[in-house]
């Protein structure tokens, strides 16, 4: 998807920007990318969504700070540069939630400060944001954002049903079905698992035509 | 992927160093910059909430007012390890008390507190043994909380363990901890920490864990305890709870090790608590506090 994105000579739309985040270049499911911390986290559904919500937030606001000063930034040094803007903003987000929201920090504290070294936010601004004006990054990091939050439901919802036999905490069935599902490689397993389901529905969207997952030039972390 | 080409960058002439150089320099300050405005801005509320959290704990493991008085006590370590020092910070109208103890239970020190920064320096060195938090009713200890450490599956542990004045375990409360989301992170519900309470002094030297799968009836009565103050549930299931009273603690299903942490650090903190109260206790709660409190 996003080689012909980026060839073109205008900037795609908002809806297709939100739909290739989502599907057609999945953090987790099509570009592979932060797998580490969405095993870590999708024991259950509300970790996801947790964790997804900010790392949504750091994604298009990054994305935004270097869309906005691109021009500034010396080329040689960009990516120690990139760090550093997401790093702010982790720091940021996190100072703010503590001062003001401390029951809330209290649930996501530990994951906010994770997002430093998440590996789709920092790809994100070296394929995208550097090269595209700030309209089209903003939609790009929204629709990264919320694929990662959708991916990070969908493993939740699966693995918390099995590991836990629950959804959202409620029970749904009286015992733990697989546990095993709970445990860090159960969560590849069902990565695994997900993914190849992925790679059907998006075969589907291109008309039957088979596709390798779209970040194969972004380096895997 | 391949067709997108990454931003090719010609060597470096010698005289482009000094603006990669300030490049860096300027990106670094002006995010240092941003984060201290904002570090100045929230620390003050940041340090308020984490107070006012830790002050709810208390008195919602203990069943207090909000407004009931709680003096808070620091334990501390010297850096030679041969002494530990118990502090009553200085408040509005009253002094602060500090008391010293070797090792052997000799006392070494008792001195008042004027709360000054010379005082706050001198103690930075010291190892902290956590706090104890005594709630006063009329004079005398309503109960007691002691601030606990325990080497958790990931991490440390930290938790609060609440005794009432008979010297029953009125509750315990995870306030830190790393454990693994949907396992260890259990340890932390209400339900599991309800398996400490009510539990009498004598019988917590032989509190141990046990695998065995926990009854349904308890499991269900341990569910439907409310989160703060106890109400009808003594007497829907308080022979449930006595008839539990003296067996091990049910570990989380999958988490033998955090549910062994936490009860090794519960056992550990109220027995440490039990033999210092005895030292420090009585000198404490000398005249000298009991005025301040009118």
């Amino acid at each position: 998807m996003s080689q012909t994105i980026l060839l073109r000579e205008r900037p795609p739309g908002a809806r297709q920007l939100l739909m290739n985040g989502i599907f057609g270049e999945n953090p987790v499911f099509r570009l592979a990318l932060s797998l580490c911390p969405a095993v870590a986290v999708t024991t259950t559904v509300a970790n996801g969504i947790m964790l997804g919500v900010a790392v949504l937030l750091v994604q298009v606001l990054s994305s935004v700070t270097v869309a906005l000063t691109r021009k500034a930034i010396h080329p040689r040094v960009r990516i120690p540069v990139y760090t550093i803007i997401i790093a702010v903003w982790v720091s940021a987000i996190d100072m703010v939630l503590a001062g003001f929201f401390p029951s809330l920090y209290a649930q996501v504290g530990l994951y906010v400060k994770l997002i430093v070294a998440f590996a789709i936010i920092i790809s994100r601004l070296e394929v995208f944001a550097s090269r595209m004006p700030l309209i089209p990054t903003f939609w790009d990091g929204l629709g990264m954002g919320l694929g990662f939050l959708f991916a990070l439901i969908v493993i939740g919802v699966f693995r918390e049903l099995l590991g836990s036999g629950a959804i959202l905490g409620y029970a749904v069935v009286p015992e733990k079905p697989l546990l095993f599902f709970a445990l860090p490689a159960g969560g590849f397993f069902s990565i695994g698992l997900l993914m190849a389901f992925f790679n059907v529905i998006e075969r589907w969207r291109n008309g039957g035509k088979a596709s390798a997952g779209g970040g194969g030039g972004h380096g895997h972390g | 992927m391949s067709d997108v080409k990454p931003t090719v960058v010609p060597a470096a002439p010698s005289g482009e160093l000094w603006r990669i150089v300030a490049s860096m320099t300027a990106t670094c300050a002006i995010g240092a910059a941003i984060l201290g405005a904002i570090y100045i801005g929230t620390e003050r509320y940041a340090e308020e909430s984490r107070v006012r959290g830790e002050r709810r704990a208390v008195s919602e493991l203990l069943g207090l007012d909000e407004g009931a008085r709680v003096l808070e006590v620091r334990q501390f370590l010297t850096p030679a390890r041969d002494a530990v020092v118990y502090q009553r910070p200085a408040e509005v109208g009253a002094p602060g008390r500090e008391l010293v103890f070797a090792l052997d239970g000799t006392m070494l020190r008792d001195g008042a507190l004027a709360g000054t920064p010379e005082e706050a320096d001198a103690i930075r060195e010291f190892h902290s043994l956590g706090r104890l938090f005594i709630a006063m009713r009329e004079g005398v200890p309503a109960g007691f909380v002691a601030e606990g450490e325990s080497r958790g599956y990931k991490n440390r542990i930290r938790f609060f363990v609440a005794m009432s004045a008979d010297w029953k375990i009125a509750g315990v409360r995870v306030v830190e901890h790393e454990e693994d989301p949907g396992l260890g992170a259990e340890i932390a519900t209400s339900w599991f920490q309800g398996q400490y309470v009510g539990r009498k002094l004598a019988a917590v030297p032989r509190l141990d864990v046990t695998r065995d799968p926990m009854p349904e009836d308890w499991r269900g009565a341990l569910r439907a305890r409310p989160g703060t103050a106890a109400g009808d549930w003594a007497s829907r299931f308080g022979t449930l709870a006595s008839r539990e009273a003296e067996k091990p603690i049910y570990a989380v299903t999958g988490a033998t090790i955090s549910s062994r942490a936490l009860t090794d650090g519960v056992r550990a903190t109220i027995l440490h608590f039990r033999r210092r109260w005895e030292l420090i206790g009585p000198r404490l709660l000398e005249p000298g506090t009991r005025e301040a409190t009118k």
